[in-house]
């Protein structure tokens, strides 16, 4: 069972992981009838229009030469048709193929990933920030998306819209390359420069929203105490400053797109192109209607001439998001699943000896010894930041110790095979996730076959059954989006009702939601009494009566234990602790 | 020239200025850059010229050529094509710049106007108004609606283009020119059918998108108690679907979007197959070619701009919603105005409520007639259940909200008369939930008193407590808060929007205690902090604390806005009235003897 990757999918597919750019190419040549289907009809849609051009002329050079037949005009005219139709047909094989591989290359993307993070241990996705992975999974998929169509579409289109057209010059006359050419490099050069003047501006003005929006909205989230400290005229004055630099970098940057010089040199190629056309023309070599068709060629250059940019940019996002997904994906955790550890039922003694952890660096926990037994009911408080959390997270082995050691039934928690470990302790969190199901599917979600007897009683005991009931569908209620919203004291008894049916022998309750009434509170300590009776339990709670009635205090202060022992020894020993209850006369 | 699939996202928005009003008030915004703006429809004027010259000139080339190819008539042409391109280079380089420049004005002005109103109005104002909906209006409305003038301007570029072009072809030949623009309709009816499939098809697939995103964020969200469960098979297997029925959606939009343009090409090219052939037979009957190839040259001309004058319309209407619902918070007038600015000295914090009446929205009466003394000094508790009105008293001493009748007395002088920033001065409020901004504590306990030196700022933190509180910051008071203050916990919050009232020392002290969950000794922290604060003015506090109530000079007991009991806390339990049950309800369980009884309780 333990293995480096706990989730495998079936008919999975292996793309190449080493850099973004390999692994967006195994993507789009994952159905190679699609890209193959882009390029065939992008050579085909830019031959088709840049011959029309070709037939222009020769339509001309038709109808200037005496005594022509109408039927050839006819001819021509019908040519010119039926290419547009060729043209607009391999036009859309082409937009449609593109299309396809962006939509599968998200789907398969999004799939890969979300079967990746599957497959991580508890260890990475303890440490991981939800708001991070979302946005991978949403934004960044999407850009990739983005990057295809339209962004390598428009590319390949520009590469070919540039490539035919001067294959076709080089058959009227091969001397005409000369402008064509000089003004691709032209081209090239000033589009560059181009880019980099208006990056930086682009970028400044982008940030520059954001600073703007985002002073915006404090004030209007603090509006009260804005109002409430007559603070307006400097709110004012802030978001006014905010504004004005924001019209300085845009009317900046519009003088930057004003004056884009591709398309001054378009111009000149266009007017040497006709010169070079004429001269020919002069000299014999060329006909009018060839002059023309070469004017018509070179017409064509003009689309890649003005896309160029907005192309580039999306290609670049595109490989920046692709790097965050694979970063995201190839991340291993170091942790070792020790499949030939300890394997068997833990009674609940827990040790911490001498424990230090630091992360990144910085000390969380210094130097943190005390003794469980099993049943006991541990009460860990502290001050935000005091390290109540990370002290629970090294008990079940989403971070190791960086010194000393945790040892659960006397057993090095290393040496204890982690599957084993991990699935007979529980932690129940503040902020409970339910998934949109029936509130009986959500308490019986760990066990596999469980009656709704079983659900019943968990949920009895839990305190829970009686606001269950009470709605119109009972335990066959459905949750979130379509359904009820239950309130932080509901969930957590639902929480708590799961515990009771998973049955742990060590259980980790974050308990740091508020009390609202007095009714409700009853329940809830009820139901956290009850669940800790029959196991090993660590307690982060802000409730005095459940520390008062804990069997063992750890006071926590920057990550060091600073006192432990029972309610009556800290009251006796510790003015900090006295003062807490002293509050409540 | 994806204009055409522009804005195709919008949501619809009821309109209440008509289309007349909106757009004299919009140019209203443009009137100080007249000038400027009299230089861009020249310069506007003068690109469509070069613009049609360009052709023209060739065509007239052509037959020239024709009949005298000398290489003084070749340079000429070349010359004169070379100076037109230029021309229209730098007369379209002149157009975008100073339209930058006066946008760039015009969005700058109108946003401070809408800031200016924004900020002036009161709460009232923002129950109705949504922040995220007041941000976007502010940044991105106003953007849309100034973007509504470049879409008209270069509309009628456009509009000048064709014209100019279709009254030179009609003077070379008019059948010709009206074949050209029986194509017209086509042109537009195809943009216009397009475009309104695909607002269809995207606002289809925005909703539906939306909630398979969500039920993907779900399936993400989950994967942590999946995997606690074991049940990732279960979890992958319904994210697939989810991620399939996305594909299925979003491949229907992409491929419906892109269908317009190739199509739109075809059409093209039959208008060009047809004046091929048409014109060749022009020819015949005395049409130049030079002449044939400038109606060549014109389709191109004309389709694209035909296009945007296509898509004109309902983008255009677009920017005037954005337009509206930028003036519709520009015209949104405060409740809360003063008859006068008395000045306002240091108070002594005497409150008289007499017989007032508050509703907030017109609907239901909050306070019927509500009339209650507070002398200075006093430390008074408010309590009652949820719409009792207890926050609405609060909040009109804040004079947040108007009352619509009877009155409110500060030191014996009416509240409206009073000059508001100053008054404000004198008071000091804590909503239930602190607000802190981006920056460090320092600058937060200063958000009151931006003049107060550093040491007073210490001071103050330190009188808080003994300043023990200090130490459980990363970096005492230089510590940085992070966004809305998520750098520190619950707790720290308060005890920061509590030294920031005690650094501004006003007279009166108006709390909302918050009901979140804050660790002991936090707590013990708070608690001290507000017996110091409490001290040497008018407090009054919505109490939800235990200790509050117990400390309180007098309780106020409310029920649908009226004081139905007041009393000390001994006083009121003696009576055993609703002040009991409200105990009961709220305040029991943080008693030493409840804590105490916990065995009891529990074993129920």
């Amino acid at each position: 069972m333990a293995s480096k990757r706990e989730f495998k999918p079936q008919k999975e597919y292996r793309y190449n992981r080493s850099t973004p750019a390999r692994w967006i190419w195994s993507h789009a040549l994952r159905y190679p009838i699609f890209p193959l289907g882009t390029l065939l009809a992008a050579v085909l849609n830019n031959y088709f229009y840049s011959s029309n051009q070709v037939n222009i002329g020769r339509a001309f050079d038709l109808i200037t030469t005496p005594g022509w037949e109408s039927a050839e005009l006819l001819a021509i005219a019908l040519t010119i048709f039926g290419f547009a139709v060729g043209q607009g047909l391999t036009g859309l094989m082409r937009n449609y193929t593109v299309e396809f591989t962006a939509q599968r290359v998200e789907r398969d993307s999004r799939d890969e990933l979300y079967a990746s993070l599957l497959g991580k241990s508890q260890t990475f996705h303890g440490r991981q920030r939800i708001g991070d992975i979302m946005a991978r999974a949403t934004n960044d998929v999407r850009m990739l998306n983005i990057m295809f169509s339209p962004g390598l579409m428009l590319i390949i289109d520009s590469a070919l819209g540039v490539v035919m057209p001067i294959v076709l010059i080089a058959r009227l006359n091969s001397s005409l390359l000369l402008v064509p050419s000089i003004f691709l490099v032209l081209l090239a050069v000033t589009l560059i420069d181009y880019n980099r003047r208006l990056n930086p501006v682009s970028i400044a003005l982008r940030e520059q929203f954001g600073d703007m929006n985002a002073g915006l909205a404090e004030a209007i989230a603090g509006i009260e105490v804005v109002k409430g400290n007559a603070m307006e005229r400097y709110e004012w004055n802030k978001f006014v400053g905010n504004a004005r630099l924001y019209r300085d970098h845009f009317v900046r940057q519009g003088g930057i797109q004003a004056r884009y010089l591709p398309a001054l040199m378009f111009s000149l190629a266009w007017a040497a192109a006709l010169l070079h056309g004429l001269l020919l023309y002069q000299a014999g070599a060329l006909t009018m209607g060839q002059v023309i068709s070469f004017m018509g060629l070179m017409g064509a250059l003009r689309f890649p001439t003005y896309i160029s940019i907005f192309t580039f940019n999306l290609v670049q996002l595109g490989i920046a998001s692709a790097g965050r997904i694979l970063e995201l994906i190839n991340t291993e955790t170091e942790l070792d699943e020790n499949a030939a550890g300890m394997a068997r039922p833990i009674r609940g003694e827990v040790v911490f000896d001498r424990v230090s952890f630091a992360y990144d660096g910085n000390p969380v926990l210094q130097d943190v010894s005390f003794v469980t037994h099993p049943g006991e009911t541990i009460a860990i408080v502290g001050q935000t930041g005091s390290g109540k959390t990370t002290l629970t997270r090294l008990i079940n082995r989403i971070f190791d110790v960086t010194g000393g050691r945790v040892l659960v039934d006397g057993l090095d928690v290393r040496d204890w095979n982690l599957e084993s470990l991990r699935s007979q302790i529980s932690t129940i969190e503040q902020d409970l996730f339910l998934f949109s199901r029936t509130i009986a599917e959500n308490v019986a979600f760990g066990v596999t076959g469980a009656t709704q007897e079983a659900v019943e009683q968990a949920a009895h005991e839990a305190q829970a059954h009686e606001f269950i009931t009470s709605f119109h569908d009972g335990y066959e209620t459905e949750v979130g989006e379509r359904g009820v919203t239950l309130s932080g004291g509901q969930r957590q008894r639902i929480a708590i009702a799961r515990a009771f049916l998973t049955d742990p022998r060590i259980l980790i309750l974050d308990d740091c939601t508020s009390a609202i009434d007095s009714a409700t509170e009853d329940q809830i300590q009820r139901a956290m009494r009850r669940i800790s009776s029959q196991r090993t339990t660590f307690l982060i709670t802000h409730r005095l009566s459940q520390i008062r009635w804990a069997d063992r205090i750890l006071v926590l202060r920057q990550g060091r234990l600073v006192d432990q022992g029972t309610h009556e020894e800290l009251l006796a020993r510790s003015p900090d602790y006295s003062r807490i209850f002293a509050r409540c006369e | 020239m994806g204009f055409i699939l522009d804005g195709l996202d919008t949501e619809a928005y009821d309109r209440n200025y008509t289309d007349r009003e909106l757009v004299a008030r919009i140019i209203s915004y443009f009137k100080p850059h007249k000038q400027q703006m009299g230089v861009v429809g020249l310069m506007i004027a003068m690109n469509s010229l070069a613009g049609t010259g360009g052709p023209i000139l060739i065509s007239k080339g052509i037959d020239w050529m024709s009949s005298d190819p000398s290489l003084t008539a070749i340079l000429l042409l070349t010359g004169g094509v070379l100076l037109l391109g230029v021309a229209g280079w730098g007369f379209n380089y002149a157009q975008q710049w100073l339209s930058a420049r006066v946008v760039g004005n015009v969005v700058l002005k109108v946003r401070e106007d809408v800031f200016t109103s924004v900020i002036n109005n009161d709460l009232s104002f923002y129950d109705e108004h949504p922040s995220g909906k007041i941000v976007s209006r502010v940044t991105s409305d106003t953007q849309d609606f100034a973007e509504t003038v470049t879409l008209t301007v270069n509309l009628l570029s456009q509009v000048l283009l064709v014209a100019i072009l279709s009254v030179v072809l009609f003077g070379i030949n008019p059948w010709l020119t009206l074949l050209l623009l029986a194509m017209t309709p086509l042109a537009v009816a195809l943009a216009l059918s397009f475009r309104r499939i695909a607002r269809t098809v995207t606002q289809h697939a925005r909703r539906v998108t939306a909630k398979i995103n969500a039920q993907i964020q779900e399936s993400i969200s989950g994967i942590v108690v999946a995997k606690s469960f074991r049940q990732e098979h279960a979890i992958y297997d319904t994210f697939q679907a989810n991620n399939r029925q996305a594909y299925q959606v979003g491949l229907r939009r992409g491929l419906t979007l892109n269908t317009i343009f190739p199509v739109m090409g075809m059409a093209a090219g039959l208008g060009i197959a047809s004046l091929v052939f048409a014109g060749g037979l022009a020819t015949r009957g005395g049409l130049s070619p030079g002449d044939w190839y400038l109606f060549m040259q014109a389709v191109g001309f004309y389709w694209w701009p035909l296009l945007s004058i296509a898509s004109f319309w309902s983008q255009f209407q677009d920017g005037l919603s954005a337009a509206e619902r930028a003036f519709a918070l520009i015209d949104a007038q405060p409740k809360v105005v003063q008859a006068a600015a008395e000045a306002v000295d240091r108070l002594d914090g005497r409150i008289e409520l007499r017989d007032l009446e508050f509703t907030y929205t017109g609907s239901e009466v909050v306070l019927p007639g509500f009339s209650l003394d507070i002398r200075p000094r006093e430390t008074l508790a408010l309590v009652g259940h949820t719409g009792a009105g207890k926050s609405s008293i609060a909040r009109l001493i804040g004079r947040f909200y108007e009352f619509q009748d009877g009155d409110l007395l500060i030191d014996g002088r009416d509240i409206r008369r009073l000059d508001l920033q100053q008054y404000r001065h004198q008071i000091g409020v804590v909503p239930q939930e602190p607000f802190l901004f981006s920056g460090t504590v320092r600058d937060n306990i200063r958000y009151g008193r931006p003049d107060a030196s550093d040491e007073a700022v210490h001071e103050a933190a330190m009188r808080m407590s003994k300043g023990e509180w200090l130490e459980g910051l990363s970096a005492g008071l230089d510590t940085d808060v992070g966004e809305r203050g998520s750098n520190l916990s619950m707790g720290q919050r308060q005890l920061v929007a509590l030294a920031r009232v005690l650094l501004k020392d006003p007279a009166i002290f108006i709390l909302d205690e918050a009901t979140a969950s804050v660790d002991p000794f936090t707590e013990t922290q708070i608690q001290e902090g507000l017996e110091t604060i409490m001290r040497d003015r008018t407090a009054i506090i919505i109490a939800h604390r235990l200790s509050t109530v117990r400390h309180a000079d007098r309780i106020i007991v409310m029920k649908n806005g009226r004081i139905i009991e007041e009393g000390t806390h001994d006083q009121l339990m003696a009576h055993s009235g609703h002040y009991a049950e409200l105990y009961n309800t709220y305040f029991r369980h943080q008693s030493l003897d409840y804590v105490e009884r916990f065995q009891e309780i529990v074993a129920a």
